[in-house]
Formats: C-alpha cells, sequence, structure tokens
C-alpha cells in the first residue's frame, strides 16, 4: 500500500522536493483510507508551509541527534550491542526475500526503509511485520507526542496499523530511558546520566550491565528527577517537556 | 529365526550409537536448533582492522562481516613469534577497544554532511548572484552575518548538506582566506598520525600543498618530554614494552601500566615471575601500586625531589666512596660528564657557564670546521685540552669523526671525569648554584635558603683561552656532584657526606619534600644500581604522565635520566627510559614526511607549534598570572629577563628564528612575494629589509590584530575542545566567540604588568575564526561547536597503516565494510575539498608566489646557527634570515593544480631525494616501483606521468616504498647515508633484509616487524628488544646533542638564566587561580576545599578521546566524576557520590564525587577528556552546563621550551617547543546544594532556585 510510502516520505529529511509532493502525498493517504482522516493534516501542512532550514534544523534535531528519538529502530533494541549486526543482517535477507536490496546510504533498520519495503508487500503482511517494530513505534510516537512534535501523528498511525499500544510491557520497558534532547546540549545529559552504584541490599542498586537493563531498573533516578521537577513547577510554571516525564 | 536378512554382510554402518569409550553418544533427533547459534557466527568475510585511536594499544583485531554489515569482532592472534624466553605480545586488545567498534551503527553517528541553518541560508542567498569566493567574502565583510552564525556555535541549529555545498563553502572560504590575509590563515589540527597515518596525511597534504598551516600536537598535549630533546636531541624513543621483560628492575613511575596501557601489561605481570622486583611511585594507591614490591606514594609534583635524592646516594656509593667500574666507563664514553665548563664570574662570585668550545682556545685547537660547536675535554694520556670526536661541530661540514669512539684528532684519548685528586686541579673554587625551594606555594614544602643561592665547592683547573683571559675551567660530572650536595672532602657549605642531614637532596631532605621515608629512598636507590652494576644497566624506568604534565616536567625527567645515565642505563636491553605518554612512534616516518606534508611538491611546508599558536590566538596570554621574576635563577645573566612577560619571550624566540609563527607576517605573504618580484629582489632580502624598517611586521607581535587572526581551522581525528584544549572557555571565549565560563580578568585589569614585545588592546576580539570544520564520525565537543560537520569513516571502514611504540610491528585498519551513511574517509574527503579547491580558487587565485617562513631546523646546518643569543631588533645584531632570524623562502603555488598535486607522487623526491634526521639519500628507484606498483597518471597537467595517488592504499604503498624500516633496500641506504657522517659501516644492521619491501597486502595478511632503520636508535634483532639509544651505545652513533653524548649540563643562556643548566628540585609553580576571582563565588561559611587538579588517564574512555560509550560508563558512575580523599570530602562536607562543583578563575566543572582512601589528601583526579556531552548538569557559578576537565585549566608556556638555533635546543614539529602543562593548577571544591539539569530552554532565565552567583550568560566577567 502506498500508504507506508508516504509515510516514509514524511519521515524522511525534508526536502523542497518533499514538500511539493505533499498534496500527493494527502492524495494517496486519503485514497487508501488507511489513515483515519485528518491524522496526519498537521503534519503534512506544516511540513508543506514551513520554512525548509527551520523543517531541517529540526529535523537533524529530532532525528539525526536525539538518541532517543533516532529512526534505526535497532538503536532502541539493540544500542551498542554486538546483537546489532546480525540483526541488521537478518533484516536485510528479509528485503532480499523480498526482491529488493538497499540502494543508497541508510541502514537496513532506518524506520523509512522499511515503510518502504513494506508499501511493495501485501497489507496483511506488511502490518505483521510492522507489529513486530510495533514497540518501539508506540514507544517513539509517546516521545514525539510528549515534545508536541506533529511527527508524533505519523507514527501513531504506525502504531494503529500495527494495532500496538504504549501499554505493551516491551514499549513500557524503552520508555524507561530517560528522552534526550540535544538542543543547546540540555537534556541529552540527563538522558545519559546513569544510575549511581550503590552497595548494599539495596535491589536497585549494583553495577548495572547495559544501558537498556538500567533504564528498566533506574527508579531511583526517575524518583529524583520527579521531585526536583515538583519543585521547579512550584517555583515557576512548568515546562511541558520535563513535566510530562 | 535368522538375523542374516538384517545382519550387513559386505558394508558396516557408520553411524555409532557411542563413542570415546563411551562417553560420547550420538543422536538421530532433529538438530535444527543449532542452526540459530550458526547463524548467530555466520559470516562472509574477515578483515583485519584496528581501532585507530589515540592508543598506544594499536592491536590488531579480526573484522568479521556478513552481507556488507559488520557483525562481531575478535582480537588477532596472529602476530609474529617473539624469540625463544620472551613471551608472545598476544592478546592485544582490551574492553575498550572491543566497546568502542560499535560507534560503526550508533545512533550518535554523524551521518551527513551538517551546517549552521544560518550560515547555509547565508551562503545560498550570496550564491544566487555571486560566485563562490565573491560569496563567502559578501558574509564575512557583514559583520552582522557573520555574527549571526558565530555566535550561536555550540547551540544547535544544523541541517543537512549535500557533499557538492559543503566542499563548496570550504573550498570558497579557503581561497577567500588565502587571497585575503594569506594561506597561513588556514590551519588545521589533527593529532598522533601513528595511530591512521594516511588519515592524518589527507589533510596535512591538502594544508601544505595550499600553503597553510599545521599545528603539532605531542607538545600541545604535553606528551612531549622536552627533557629528550634536551639531553638525546630525540624527540622521544623507547623500549618496546616486550623489553619490560628483559629487565631486573622496574620502577613504575607516575605511570599506570595496568590501567592505560592494558595489552602490555603482561610483560609486566610475566617479568616478576623471573624475579625481577618493581617500585611504584605515584601519589594514589593506583593499580600499578598493587603490583609493587615497594610502593612510594610521593607527594603529586614532587617527583623530581625523590629522583633528587636517588642521585645522591648513587653517587656517593657508586660513582664517590666506591667507583663501579661498569658505571664510570659508560658516564666516560656516553654522557658529557668528563666536558670542560667555564665557570663565569659575575658580581664577583662564580656561576657554571657554557661548556667550552675549541673555538675558545688558541688557533682553536687546529679545529677549522664549526670549532665553537665543539666541546673539549682532558686527556688522561696525554694530559692534554683534547676535542673528542661526536660532537655537534663533526656532524655538518666534514665527514667521518661524528661518532663516539674515545678518539680525539685521531688519535686514542680517555677522558677524565674529575678533577677531585690534587695533581689534577689547581684549585677549588666556590660555585654559585640557584635554588627554588623556598618558592613553594599552594601547600608544598617551602624550604627557604638563605639568598636563593646554594654556594659549593669545586675542583678547578686554570687555562688560558684564545682571547688571552685566564679562566677557571671545571669537569661537567664535578660540578654535577656539587649540585648534588655531595661533600668531597673540598669544604664549604650546602655539601654532607650524612644521608640524615637538612642538605637540599639528601633522603632526610626529600622525605620532607614527599613525605616518602628516607629508609624507603635509600633501599630503592641501591636495589635500582645495584641491580644494573651486576647487569650492565638492565635497570628501567616506566615514566608517564604523572610526570610530565607538571610545569617543572624537565626537573622531574631530568632527575631520572640522570638516574639511568649514572647507572649507565640508556641504550641497555632491559634498561633506560620508557615514557608512553601519547602515541609519538610514527615508525615508517620518512615514507610517511613527503606524502603528509607534500615535500614530493614543495619545500618547506608550513608548520606551527601548537602550544604557542593555541596561546596566543585564544588569548590566554592575557590572563597570564605566571611572571618571569617567578620563574628566573638568583644566579641569572644580566639582561631584561624582569620586564617580560611569557609571551614577549615567545615573540622573541619567534623573531630570532627558534620557534615558528603562524601566521608569519602580518602582511599577506602572496604579496609580499609579488611585491619582492616587482622589486627584482630575492625574497629573503626583500623580507629582512623590510622587517628591519619596520614596513613589515611579524604578526607574533600583535596576536589581537585581525590580519593576524586564524581565520579557517580544520579539525580532524581530533576532539581539541573537548579534550586536549587547555583553557576551554578561553576557546570558546575568544577562538569562537560564543558563551563561555571564563570568571579571570585579564592582566591589565588585574593590575600586573604589561607584556612589552606584544601589543595590547584594550578590548580582546572574540571570535577569530571565520569557519570551523570537523571531521569526526560522532558529534563531539568539537563538532558541536563547529560551523561545518564533516561525516567520516570509522575504523572499519577505511585502508590505513598503524604503528606503536609498545610493540615493533606495523598492520593496517582495512575497510571491512563501506564508509556508512553519506560518510566517507578522511583520505577521500580532503581530495574531495581538494578537487573543489582547485576548481574555485581561480576566481581569485592563480600561480602565486608564497613565502614560507622556517626557524632553524633540527637536524639540519640550521641547528648550529647561534652559538650565542642576539636580538636582532634591539640591535644585537644584523637580521640575516636563517641565521639570526627566520628564513624566508619563496615557494610556488600553483592554486589550480592543487587536486593534481594531491593526487599524485610529486618529482621532488626524483631530483632532491627523501631522508631525515639528518640524513638524505637518493629515493628515484623508489618513485619508480611506484609508478609500477600505484600507476601513472595519464592526463594533462603538472602530474603527468608522476605515480599515481588516488586511493588511500596507493598513499599507504607511498608510505611503505619510501620508509626504510618497511623497505629493507632504502634501510641499507640509509644506514649507508649515516656511515658518511660517523665513518663507521652500520649497514649490516638492515642487510639481512635488504630484499624485504613489505607491502600494504603483506600486512593485511599479518603484522610484520619493522626492519632496523637509523631513523631510530633501538634495532629489531633475534637477540635484543627494540629498546632506545641501542645504537648510541653499541654502535658509537652520537646523540644528536651540542657534545653528541647524553647532555646532563644544559649551557644555553636562556637554561642557564631560568636555572636549569643542572637539575634541580622546583616547586610546582603558583598559577594564582583559586585568589579573590574564584572565592568571590563562596557564601560566607560555606564549606569548601582547595585541591591540586591532576588528571590522568582513565578505565572508561579511550586513552584520551572519546569518552560517550555507555558500555563503558555503566562501569563506572556514568558521567563526570572526580576523586577526593576522604579527609577532603570531610572538610568540604561532600559524601561519596554528591554532585560538587569544582571551579576557579579559569571556569568551573560540574561532577560527581568519588571518596576514596585511594587519593592522597590535598589532591584530586578528574581523569582525562570526560564529555560535556554525558551527562553533565549546569554549574551554579557559570549558570551554564559545567565544562570538561579543561576548564579549569589555562596554557602556560616555558622560555626555556622556546630556545632554538642550538644543536639539540632546535625547533622541530613535535620535537621541541612550548608544552601545555596543567597538573600545577589548584581548584575549589564544594557541594552542590543545587543540582539543575538546565533543561528549560534557553532564555527563560535563571534556572536556579537558591540565591547564589548567577551570571549573566552575556559576559560572566563584567557581572560577576
Amino acid at each position: 500500500m502506498r500508504t507506508f510510502k508516504a509515510i516514509s516520505l514524511l519521515l524522511s529529511y525534508p526536502s523542497e522536493d518533499l514538500q511539493q509532493a505533499m498534496p500527493a502525498i494527502r492524495e494517496v493517504l486519503a485514497d487508501e483510507g488507511l489513515v483515519a482522516g485528518g491524522a496526519l493534516d498537521a503534519l503534512t501542512g506544516r511540513l508543506e508551509q514551513a520554512d525548509i532550514y527551520a523543517a531541517q534544523e529540526e529535523y537533524v534535531l529530532l532525528f539525526d541527534r536525539s538518541r532517543s528519538l533516532s529512526l534505526n529502530l535497532f538503536e532502541h533494541l539493540h544500542g551498542e550491542s554486538r546483537d546489532r549486526g546480525s540483526a541488521m543482517v537478518d533484516l536485510l535477507e528479509m528485503y532480499r526475500e523480498g526482491g529488493l536490496d538497499l540502494d543508497g546510504t541508510e541502514l537496513p533498520d532506518h524506520l523509512p526503509v522499511l515503510l518502504e519495503y513494506l508499501s511493495t508487500r501485501p497489507l496483511d503482511e506488511a502490518c505483521g511485520i510492522l507489529a513486530d517494530a510495533g514497540h518501539i513505534i508506540a514507544a517513539l510516537h509517546e516521545r514525539l507526542t510528549r515534545r508536541d512534535s506533529d511527527y508524533a501523528a505519523a507514527l501513531g498511525v504506525l502504531a494503529a496499523l500495527a494495532e500496538t499500544t504504549v501499554e505493551t510491557a516491551e514499549a513500557q520497558a524503552i520508555l524507561t530511558q530517560p528522552d534526550d534532547n540535544p538542543e543547546d546540549l540540555e537534556a541529552l545529559d540527563a538522558a545519559w546520566e546513569e544510575t549511581a552504584v550503590t552497595f548494599g541490599p539495596d535491589p536497585n542498586g549494583g553495577c548495572s550491565l547495559k544501558r537498556d537493563l538500567l533504564g528498566k531498573i533506574d527508579l531511583a533516578r526517575l524518583e529524583s528527577i520527579r521531585a526536583h521537577e515538583a519543585k521547579s513547577a512550584a517555583a515557576k510554571t512548568p515546562n511541558p517537556a520535563s513535566a510530562a516525564r | 529365526m535368522s538375523h542374516l536378512l538384517d545382519r550387513l554382510n559386505f558394508l558396516k554402518t557408520l553411524r555409532k550409537d557411542t563413542f570415546a569409550d563411551g562417553h560420547g553418544q550420538t543422536t538421530i533427533e532433529n538438530r535444527d536448533w543449532e542452526e540459530v547459534y550458526r547463524n548467530r557466527w555466520r559470516h562472509d568475510k574477515i578483515v583485519r582492522s584496528t581501532h585507530g585511536v589515540n592508543c598506544t594499544g594499536s592491536c590488531s583485531w579480526k573484522i568479521y562481516v556478513k552481507s556488507g554489515i559488520v557483525t562481531w569482532e575478535t582480537q588477532q592472534t596472529d602476530y609474529p613469534r617473539t624469540r625463544p624466553d620472551l613471551p608472545n605480545h598476544e592478546p592485544r586488545g582490551c574492553a575498550r577497544g572491543a566497546s568502542y567498534s560499535w560507534y560503526l551503527y550508533s545512533a550518535n553517528r554523524v551521518k551527513n554532511p551538517l551546517i549552521r541553518g544560518r550560515l547555509m541560508k547565508l551562503w545560498r542567498e550570496a550564491r544566487k548572484t555571486l560566485e563562490p569566493v565573491a560569496a563567502w567574502k559578501s558574509i564575512q565583510t557583514d559583520p552582522d552575518a557573520r555574527k549571526s552564525y558565530t555566535q550561536i556555535r555550540g547551540k544547535g541549529g544544523f541541517v543537512r548538506a549535500s557533499w557538492d555545498e559543503v566542499l563548496e563553502i570550504i573550498a570558497a572560504a579557503n581561497a577567500h582566506t588565502t587571497r585575503e590575509y594569506g594561506p597561513d590563515r588556514v590551519f588545521g589540527f589533527s593529532p598522533i598520525p601513528a595511530m591512521s597515518m594516511v588519515s592524518y596525511a589527507a589533510g596535512a597534504r591538502y594544508l601544505s600543498l595550499m600553503g597553510g598551516t599545521c599545528l603539532s600536537f605531542y607538545d600541545w598535549y604535553c606528551d612531549l618530554p622536552p627533557a629528550s630533546p634536551q639531553t638525546w636531541g630525540e624527540q622521544t624513543d623507547v623500549p618496546e614494552s616486550a623489553d619490560w621483560y628483559n629487565s631486573g628492575y622496574l620502577i613504575l613511575w607516575g605511570s599506570n601500566v595496568p590501567q592505560t596501557r592494558t595489552p602490555d601489561a603482561h610483560f609486566y605481570t610475566e617479568v616478576r615471575y623471573k624475579g625481577t622486583k618493581s617500585a611504584v611511585i605515584c601519589p594514589d594507591y593506583s593499580e600499578a601500586a598493587k603490583f609493587a614490591d615497594i610502593w612510594l606514594g610521593a607527594k603529586q609534583g614532587t617527583d623530581a625531589a625523590i629522583g633528587m635524592a636517588f642521585g645522591h646516594v648513587i653517587l656517593r656509593e657508586y660513582h664517590l666512596d666506591r667507583q663501579a667500574e661498569y658505571f664510570e666507563d659508560y658516564c666516560r664514553k656516553y654522557s658529557d660528564m668528563p666536558m670542560l665548563v667555564r665557570l663565569d664570574e659575575q658580581d664577583g662570585r662564580l656561576v657554571p657557564g657554557r661548556q667550552l668550545r675549541a673555538a675558545d682556545f688558541d688557533g682553536g685547537l687546529g679545529q677549522t670546521n664549526n670549532p665553537e660547536w665543539k666541546t673539549v675535554a682532558l686527556d688522561e694520556k696525554s694530559g692534554k685540552v683534547v676535542v673528542p670526536n661526536g660532537s655537534i661541530g663533526f656532524r655538518w661540514g666534514e665527514e667521518g669523526n661524528w661518532n663516539l669512539e674515545q678518539k680525539a684528532a685521531g688519535e686514542d684519548v680517555r677522558l677524565k671525569m674529575s678533577l677531585i685528586l690534587e695533581q689534577d686541579r689547581d684549585d677549588v673554587a666556590a660555585v654559585d648554584f640557584p635554588w627554588f625551594g623556598g618558592a613553594a606555594a599552594n601547600g608544598f614544602v617551602i624550604d627557604e635558603r638563605a639568598g636563593g643561592i646554594l654556594t659549593r665547592n669545586v675542583p678547578v683547573k686554570r687555562m688560558t683561552l684564545a682571547d688571552g683571559t685566564e679562566a677557571l675551567v671545571a669537569t661537567v660530572f664535578d660540578l654535577m656532584c656539587a649540585n648534588y650536595s655531595l661533600d668531597r672532602g673540598l669544604g664549604g657549605e650546602n655539601v654532607t657526606n650524612d644521608y640524615d642531614a637538612d642538605v637540599p637532596f639528601t633522603p632526610a631532605w626529600a622525605e620532607k619534600i614527599t613525605g616518602v621515608r628516607r629508609d624507603k629512598i635509600i633501599q630503592v636507590a641501591r636495589e635500582f644500581a645495584t641491580n644494573a652494576e651486576k647487569t650492565n644497566g638492565r635497570s628501567m624506568v616506566i615514566i608517564g604522565a604523572g610526570m610530565n604534565h607538571w610545569y617543572n616536567m624537565d626537573m622531574n625527567y631530568r632527575a631520572v635520566i640522570n638516574m639511568l645515565v649514572m647507572c649507565g642505563c640508556v641504550g641497555q636491553s632491559g634498561g633506560g627510559w620508557s615514557h608512553y605518554v601519547g602515541q609519538e612512534k610514527l615508525r615508517p616516518q620518512t615514507g610517511w614526511l613527503p606524502l603528509a606534508f607534500g615535500l614530493d611538491w614543495s619545500k618547506p611546508p608550513r608548520q606551527m607549534n601548537g602550544t604557542s599558536a593555541w596561546y596566543a590566538h585564544t588569548d590566554q596570554w592575557r590572563y597570564e598570572t605566571l611572571g618571569a621574576e617567578e620563574l628566573l635563577s638568583p644566579t641569572a645573566p644580566a639582561g631584561d629577563w624582569k620586564d617580560l612577560n611569557l609571551i614577549d619571550y615567545n615573540i622573541r624566540a619567534e623573531r630570532m628564528g627558534w620557534l615558528p609563527s603562524a601566521p608569519q607576517l602580518k602582511q599577506n605573504p602572496l604579496d609580499v612575494a609579488r611585491a619582492a618580484k616587482d622589486a627584482g629582489v630575492p625574497v629573503a632580502q626583500y623580507v629582512a629589509e623590510r622587517l628591519k624598517s619596520g614596513e613589515l611586521q611579524m604578526s607574533c607581535e600583535d596576536p589581537d590584530a585581525p590580519e593576524n587572526w586564524p581565520r579557517n581551522l580544520f579539525v580532524w581525528r581530533s576532539n581539541i575542545l573537548g579534550s586536549s584544549g587547555k583553557g576551554h572557555e578561553y576557546f570558546l571565549s575568544h577562538l569562537l566567540g560564543t558563551l563561555h565560563g571564563v570568571q579571570a580578568e585579564d592582566l591589565v585589569t588585574e593590575g600586573r604588568q604589561k607584556p612589552v614585545e606584544a601589543v595590547w588592546h584594550d578590548r580582546a576580539p572574540e571570535g577569530k575564526l571565520d569557519l570551523l570544520v570537523t571531521l569526526d564520525f560522532r558529534m563531539s565537543t568539537t563538532a558541536v561547536y563547529s560551523d561545518i560537520v564533516l561525516p567520516t569513516a570509522s575504523w572499519y571502514e577505511k585502508d590505513d597503516l598503524n604503528t606503536s611504540d609498545m610493540h615493533p610491528f606495523i598492520h593496517p585498519l582495512q575497510a571491512a565494510v563501506d564508509p556508512a551513511y553519506e560518510s566517507k574517509t578522511d583520505w577521500e574527503i580532503f581530495k574531495a575539498i581538494a578537487k573543489r579547491f582547485s576548481e574555485v580558487a581561480p576566481e581569485v587565485l592563480g600561480v602565486e608566489q608564497d613565502v614560507v617562513a622556517v626557524p632553524m631546523q633540527h637536524d639540519t646546518p640550521g641547528e648550529l646557527s647561534q652559538p650565542f643569543v642576539a636580538d636582532w631588533k634591539r640591535g644585537e645584531c644584523d637580521l640575516i634570515p636563517g641565521k639570526t632570524a627566520p628564513n624566508y623562502i619563496a615557494v610556488e603555488r600553483d592554486y589550480a593544480a592543487i587536486y593534481k598535486k594531491f593526487t599524485s607522487v610529486g618529482p621532488l623526491l626524483e631530483k632532491t631525494g627523501n631522508g631525515g634526521k639528518g640524513i638524505d639519500w637518493e629515493t628515484a628507484h623508489e618513485v619508480d616501483l611506484l609508478r609500477a606498483l600505484n600507476g601513472e597518471v595519464v592526463e594533462d597537467g603538472v602530474s603527468q606521468g608522476q605515480p599515481k595517488l588516488d586511493t588511500a592504499i596507493d598513499a599507504a604503498e607511498m608510505i611503505l616504498m619510501l620508509a626504510p624500516e618497511t623497505n629493507g633496500e632504502v634501510a641499507v641506504k640509509a644506514w649507508e647515508a649515516l656511515s658518511k657522517h660517523t665513518g663507521r659501516e652500520h649497514a649490516h644492521l638492515a642487510l639481512p633484509k635488504e630484499d624485504e619491501k613489505i607491502r600494504f597486502r603483506d600486512i593485511a595478511a599479518q603484522p610484520r616487524k619493522i626492519i632496523t632503520s637509523p631513523t631510530w636508535s633501538g634495532i629489531e634483532s633475534e637477540h635484543v628488544s627494540y629498546n632506545a639509544g641501542w645504537t648510541n651505545v653499541h654502535e658509537l652513533i652520537p646523540w644528536r646533542t651540542v657534545t653528541g653524548r647524553q647532555q646532563l649540563y644544559q649551557d644555553h643562556e636562556w637554561m642557564r638564566a631560568f636555572g636549569e643548566g643542572f637539575v634541580t628540585w622546583r616547586p610546582p609553580v603558583d598559577m594564582k587561580t583559586t585568589g579573590h576571582v574564584a572565592t568571590r563565588a563562596l557564601k560566607a561559611g560555606e564549606k569548601h576545599v582547595k585541591l591540586n587538579f591532576l588528571t590522568p588517564h582513565q578505565k572508561w574512555g579511550i586513552h584520551s578521546t572519546y569518552s560517550d560509550v555507555l558500555t563503558l560508563l555503566t562501569l563506572n558512575r556514568g558521567g563526570p566524576v572526580v576523586w577526593i580523599s576522604e579527609i577532603d570530602a570531610k572538610t568540604a562536607g561532600v559524601v561519596d557520590n554528591d554532585w560538587v562543583e569544582v571551579f576557579n578563575a579559569n571556569g568551573a566543572l560540574v561532577a560527581r564525587a568519588v571518596v576514596s582512601q585511594r587519593i592522597k589528601a590535598g589532591s584530586m583526579f578528574m581523569y582525562h577528556a570526560q564529555e560535556k556531552i554525558v551527562n553533565v548538569p549546569g554549574s551554579q557559578l557559570t549558570g551554564r552546563r559545567g565544562g570538561i576537565h579543561n576548564s579549569v585549566t589555562r596554557t602556560v608556556v616555558k622560555p626555556t621550551h622556546m630556545i632554538g638555533g642550538y644543536a639539540q635546543l632546535a625547533y622541530g614539529f613535535n620535537y621541541y617547543g612550548t608544552v601545555g602543562s596543567n597538573r600545577d593548577e589548584f581548584v575549589i571544591l564544594r557541594r552542590m546544594d543545587q543540582v539543575d539539569w538546565l533543561d528549560d530552554p534557553a532564555g527563560e532565565g535563571g534556572a536556579f532556585q537558591t540565591p547564589g552567583p548567577i551570571v549573566s550568560h552575556d559576559n560572566p566577567r563584567k557581572e560577576a
């Protein structure tokens, strides 16, 4: 279904070509009817109207520089572990079985790449594949929603197609990892903060093995952030980004 | 029932139910599940590569690739075997290397070329109507436009760009800068070529061909130990780690081998099984200390005091009370101890002066060639003053006598070490030695001695010199014994034969300064020397950054070197100094130099010493707190020493041709060359005349004038702003013009002495750079501050070469996979820049003449240019280019042909040969072989018919073909060339390997051991491991110093002026950064503690460059930490894991405290290069994100490192020059009562809830 292709385009780096293609994208979305009416209007509208530099700066900030929003799906599953290599090989072989091969410079786990592939597959199969990545998509959707980003809608549509919600345990696991926002080197740092090593009976202490494991058990840190935010909130207007956390 | 039908008669089944005596059993159930594991480990190919990071490990790895994707990696285990009785090198590689590989697919990877959106918009707008160079010019000449992007550096706002577009912008910026100001305003910084030689060479080649400036790094990192060039005339040459295994006694001094040299540590572990004893000297209870048989926990920064006490004991017990025969013989032959020193009279008192030269005697003692550069000694056989072979005067202008044979004028001699016997001396004279121990501050022990002078008696001889004067003369050895306070029965003060006396340099005195018990000092000195005596020098010191990063590092190092020389350890297997700080050893150096600096096309390249450049251009000199009077010796010769600021010394050094300059002249060198041509005057003469008249000025005299700013800066293979940038906040403020945390006031505001040579501007410039371009594969701190970020290939995506000082092998990096995303290799990026530049430049540049200023270089005849110091500007001599001032050399630059030159081997190698370190050989044959190997250029143009240099492998082949270390035929030629100087046969060292030519495909198959070459002073053999100084001792090749011997006495006027003629004890200097500027941030009664700030290397990042891999960070505390002692923690009210703020006048940083008994009270560790981009909250002091470790440092330069034109004290790139020391710094530490992550968007006002000194975001200094 070309809807997948359309969303692949919407999640690609904004260009003037993309802006000009927006009416066609809308048409595909409307014709195929896979997307609830108007769900992507805000995104397509803004991409079409925005100053191209502003749109590009935003895209680089969100997807190139924010680790927690990376569109490379395995970043959220495997991070910098060596499992990532073989996972990507599997994905690549799926594309090849479908008669397609990677062209260009993106890695196989890049979401727009996957979506482009899905656009060549029957709907049932496409939704099934998408469902495999459902928890990541749901988590990305949640994160973008917290940032009030129009891009959230695109992920929301995909989550609906994958018939997944953020309530699944897998999605929650990803979401326990803090968001990052590299603008002015800001929340990036908080996102990368690790739990303190404590010794003793505390089940949340001890030496963590890796980040994703850590993210699941890092309750102490979340509490401290919440406490801090509560204090900040008392002092002034809350910042939507941090209050949502 | 018969089983006949069921039984096999002629066949037997292959299937066995059991095997291995019933221990094994076969089964027939489905085993498909095993496929999961098989698939897990499947791969299409294995490629050899390594991690090309600034790490001496240099470990070869296997990279497994499936479907074009790297799936996993393991350590290689195929290094060539070592000889019997020596452990093998494997396994090499550590957890850090393994974890960093996964950068390859990290979300942190830079995927596309990035540029500041604002700059992109300006550019596209300008390009609508203008040609590229004009477009760039229009942006630069509009101050608002320029500022719109420079002042937001570090604050995001990147957009992707196409390669075409960014290349054009870079090319236009370079061309505009060249036309407007001169090519020397295009700077490039990249460190440590040994880790990926071709990648370094790519940028350096482009810059050198277009006339840009390459900045040195080894000195800037303070990894260069200036004591090495001072003593040996060699940048750094050290034993390979396998030689530790040959040692009988090992001192680890300020080096933490198990932590920082992981792949090599096994040799240290193994040698202890042979019975080798190990002493460890370091202030903290380090990983290495756990290996020690004896641990000397000396107070940080007092290493020289321990070293002096060791020397005191060794001289007393092995040279004076008893003469160890091996030691005495070694010192006579291989050190300057027998050389004669003139005692100078100053105000009626005597001080050690210059080493006497043949020229000081009647008729020059028969020497007509360079008599002022030939040192003299007394011959025991003839009783006469002789001119022994080997001093530097024999190196140039004649052949055959530059060797260490015990000969003078063809006769055998035995040099006299001492005049102590009554029949040998004419008199006993009282000689003054400087004393600095009273100048201690910041809690170091203050040891005042009357007048800051120690007068001691020395046996002397009277000699009549050529000018008719009668001089008092002493040997270096006798002066040295006096300097070490050894009582030799000559009476007088300040000497002793009692180890318990309170006289400087006794073990008792050292106990007072260092806190180490005297009996331990005596024990280690005796064990070290006794082992060396019994084994002919197999005692070794492994020495590290902990010793070298102090302002007075030369005293630390020379105290150690003296010990080693006294015990005959240097140049002996298992002995000597092992300085492993920075990866300095680019083994195939002479093959690499022409590639890197474009020497195949034009000479000389523009090179600049990094420390002086950053000191000037980041305006750190404007905040100098260290005055010359604090450094000067009370015995200094007459002069205006105290009137000068440190920047003034640097300016004089540049003016006299000692140190290089960048930029060189205030005027555009292209215009200068054209004017000289128009005037029909040779360039050097033209420049000299106009420098004298004042029509031309040197840039160094006014670093803040806009004409003298660096305009474009390339950074590649480096994270200068995140790791090595001492004075980080000054970089941000003055060089980049963005937000910064500098708290200090400039020196005029503070009421200190104004510089006399440097022009003072009341307001310092902010934002000198027009364009900062960084090539990286991750968003490093430097990339974040850049205008353009180019995505580069990581270590498994490019072909390159790698060597180390830790092992003698050369091995490759290889492109296991194509560069991910849009990235390209450094070689391809600079090749593309060269191409675009060649296309864009003709808009404003054609075939131009350039003038390149070169200082007097070490290992060239120029090193003999200044036997005496004279400044032409102050009328002390005439300005003679290349003699009393830099030389000015015309170089043609065909700006449209830069790409053609970049991609071919130029004709100059065939015309003028190749060489290095003072020897040259013809190399046309090798260039021909390259023609055959790489193919030749067929297109028209300057490069037609030359060997191709298209790919990185072509470039690697050029290095391998030209270098003696990888081409046996060249090695033989090089040794023969050296034989001309020494008059001795050396080629036997390489002849067995004459037919060996190591190619890139060879090292791809297996690491190869290099071939013995005269570039280095060790040999590769089946009998000894690589050890520095081996060929000096065993082949009698002189060290490249004044005396040709290990130079323990430094007789240059500036050395004497600053009290470093002989080694002595100098306490750390007082940087004065914890005074009122810093303490005003403290609330009344607020708990805090003042600590010495130390920055050793860590476990959780790779060496000094990368510390943002989460896998490793989770092994520690996740983000930046500082280590403090329990005592200091208590004082400051800090408990383990508290957030603390660490600050001084230079800036502030924020970290968690690790409270540990390991740390000595009064000091603090912050591991080097923890990233600002990971887990750093805001600083209460600056109101901004806490800085990096260099936020609280500032570079400070040292006059003795600026000396030039004087044998071993002459400039060489990364060889000699100012160094960026940083361990004398003190900081204030306090607990943070409020941790703020600055999660609110910028501009919403102060982020703190607690009242505190919140500083305006725009200019913290004015309003604080």
